[in-house]
């Protein structure tokens, strides 16, 4: 959420006759109040203590889309998408797999682990960038289910 | 000094590792399962890793999920807390393996004192008095009862690898051991592997008075002094206090010592808690050696002024104790207590579920542990406790007063609480008066409460 953003809900909760204003927004939530009387609207985030960081940089949360499935990592490492650094990779977008088709390589404790799709479909998006750590239920790729 | 260390653990322990950290500028992973997502640890810590489902098995208990959180986050160690993998030798091996500083003893001290029949051993090697028993598990049911007789009944049968309480049974007489015999070796091979039992004689109205050590990897080994840890329900810890209201300078210099020289004999390092039983007419016998820090390490802290978790830190990462042994002094008095999601008034059933009030103590001489805040919803998947209730006072009157004057703030809504049954022991004049043992807890609930 930008500054500019949320001086526009601001200015919104004080024109209008809104009395308590609550957005969430994947991780960010914002509660405007109107107070009594002339002063400003109080504003709250949420988590005033330390924000939660995560391990590397994440793709921004997209909306779900419910038609598609999300291969999720079973495990903790580091993601690759193909087997050797020259090699191409395992699946690209557009691509139809196979439900036991190796998708990618979790790699962690200096072993390659294969994953398998799990499910048969197109690959409509590879959630993850080639050598990012990822953590256990990460989306790594969505497809389109057949 | 490290510039980054992973919290092997959750909860309240997490938590404390984490504070400690920050005030050492060393950078935090927290590692959490899907279900702790949105625990407070997690919020706490600089980065944070999901490593797998609820189940502690596949999450906490993993040492290759930890390992591989480590590596993607680039940790150079690994603080186990309690509980998990904290006494894990195995755990410790791989750390080294993979080039990570494991936080504790060495995987050799872990193993031999995780042992309960080896660890009794070692102490006995040491000139430690030691529970009259078997020398290591017994073969048969024909030497378990040949030992009974020799040692006189009643006796436990223990099972080696056991510890925390589990796995201990109490027959009065041989007909009772031949029954218990076989059974307690199916429960000892199902909870933990291995089915081997020691025997050992049954110290009755015994108090659990136990010995904090700290020892770096420059061959210093000192203690804080004792904690008092009798008043427990089917052997699980619920109020400690230090110092022990029946120990006298005499006889902590005596079990000190006693405790030192036990961890001497091995070259121990970093935290350690010697467990003694002490008898009505004050003599102690070794129990147990813990090979980690302690759920009730903050009474110790409280009334000497340290940071074992700063300690433990420290040590690993090969610089000396901060201290020297003539600078502690035990000041003033301390006592825990261990705040679950139970209903005492239902067997202490474990209750969890979104905490809907939290309003907690404050004030002078008060510290709260916990991981819980308004809104949280308590997994039933984990241990049911919520917060570590701490007071300090000048004297163990005054933090009686302090104790009950906290628990009366503390409001909690949605879960049950044990901070009923902590009040009641601290109104109950036995608890006030300091003579109590072990059994203390079962005989005050099968009274009825005074009303």
């Amino acid at each position: 959420m930008t500054i500019e953003e949320i001086r526009q809900l601001i200015a919104l909760v004080q024109e209008t006759a809104i009395a308590e204003l609550e957005i969430c927004r994947g991780d960010d939530r914002i509660r405007i109040v109107r107070q009594h009387g002339a002063q400003a609207p109080v504003v709250m985030t949420s988590a005033p203590m330390m924000p939660s960081a995560v391990p590397a940089p994440v793709a921004p949360e997209k909306p779900a889309r419910s038609d598609l499935y999300e291969i999720t990592a079973p495990m903790v490492g580091t993601f690759y998408r193909a087997p050797a650094p020259d090699a191409p990779p395992y699946v690209n977008a557009g691509d139809h797999i196979e439900k036991d088709q190796v998708i990618c390589i979790i790699e962690a404790m200096k072993l390659m682990n294969e994953i398998p799709a799990g499910r048969a479909g197109t690959v409509v998006e590879i959630a993850v960038e080639n050598a990012q750590p990822v953590e256990f239920g990460q989306v790594l790729v969505r497809i389109k289910p057949d | 000094m490290f510039s980054k260390i992973l919290i092997a653990n959750r909860g309240e322990v997490a938590l404390r590792v984490i504070r400690t950290c920050r005030e050492l500028g060393i950078a935090t992973v927290a590692v959490h399962s899907q279900a702790d997502a949105q625990s407070l640890h997690v919020r706490f810590a600089d980065e944070d890793v999901c490593i797998g489902p609820a189940s502690s098995a596949q999450s906490y208990l993993d040492p290759v999920r930890i390992i591989a959180a480590a590596e993607v986050t680039g940790a150079e160690a690994i603080h186990p807390g309690y509980g998990f993998l904290a006494e894990n030798a195995r755990f410790a091996e791989i750390c080294n393996e993979c080039n990570i500083v494991f936080i504790g003893p060495t995987a050799h001290m872990i193993r031999m004192m995780g042992d309960k029949a080896v660890a009794k051993r070692t102490m006995a090697n040491a000139g430690v008095p030691v529970v009259p028993g078997s020398d290591g598990p017994v073969g048969s049911l024909d030497e378990a009862l040949r030992i009974a007789r020799e040692v006189g009944f009643p006796v436990m049968l223990k099972a080696v690898a056991g510890g925390g309480g589990k796995g201990i049974r109490i027959v009065n007489t041989p007909e009772a051991l031949s029954r218990a015999y076989d059974i307690a070796r199916a429960e000892a091979g199902s909870a933990f592997g291995d089915g081997a039992l020691y025997v050992e004689k049954f110290v009755d109205h015994a108090r659990h008075v136990e010995i904090q050590l700290l020892g770096d990897q420059q061959g210093a080994i000192v203690h804080l002094g004792e904690r008092d840890c009798s008043v427990q329900r089917r052997r699980q810890k619920l109020i400690e206090e230090s110092p022990s209201p029946i120990v006298t300078p005499e006889l902590r210099e005596r079990m000190a010592q006693a405790a030192l020289c036990g961890a001497r004999s091995i070259g121990y390092c970093n935290a350690g808690t010697v467990e003694f039983l002490v008898g009505q007419d004050r003599s102690f016998y070794f129990m147990e050696m813990n090979t980690r820090v302690q759920v009730e390490h903050p009474v110790t802290e409280m009334v000497t002024g340290t940071d074992i978790v700063k300690e433990q830190i420290r040590i690993a990462a090969g610089l000396p104790i901060s201290f020297r042994q003539e600078d502690i002094i035990l000041q003033g008095h301390a006592i825990e207590c261990r705040i679950n999601a139970e209903d005492p008034e239902n067997d202490f059933r474990p209750g969890p579920g979104k905490i809907i009030e939290w309003h907690v103590p404050g004030g002078i001489g008060v510290r709260l542990d916990t991981h819980a805040y308004a809104h949280y919803t308590v997994p039933p998947y984990y241990d049911s406790m919520l917060a570590k209730l701490i007071v300090h006072a000048s004297t163990r009157d005054e933090a009686i007063v302090r104790m009950r004057r906290a628990l009366e703030e503390f409001f909690v809504e949605g879960v049950p609480t044990t901070i009923p049954f902590h009040l009641r022991v601290m109104n109950d004049p036995v608890f006030r008066q300091g003579e109590f043992d072990t059994s203390y807890v079962e005989r005050l609930m099968a009274e009825p409460i005074a009303t």
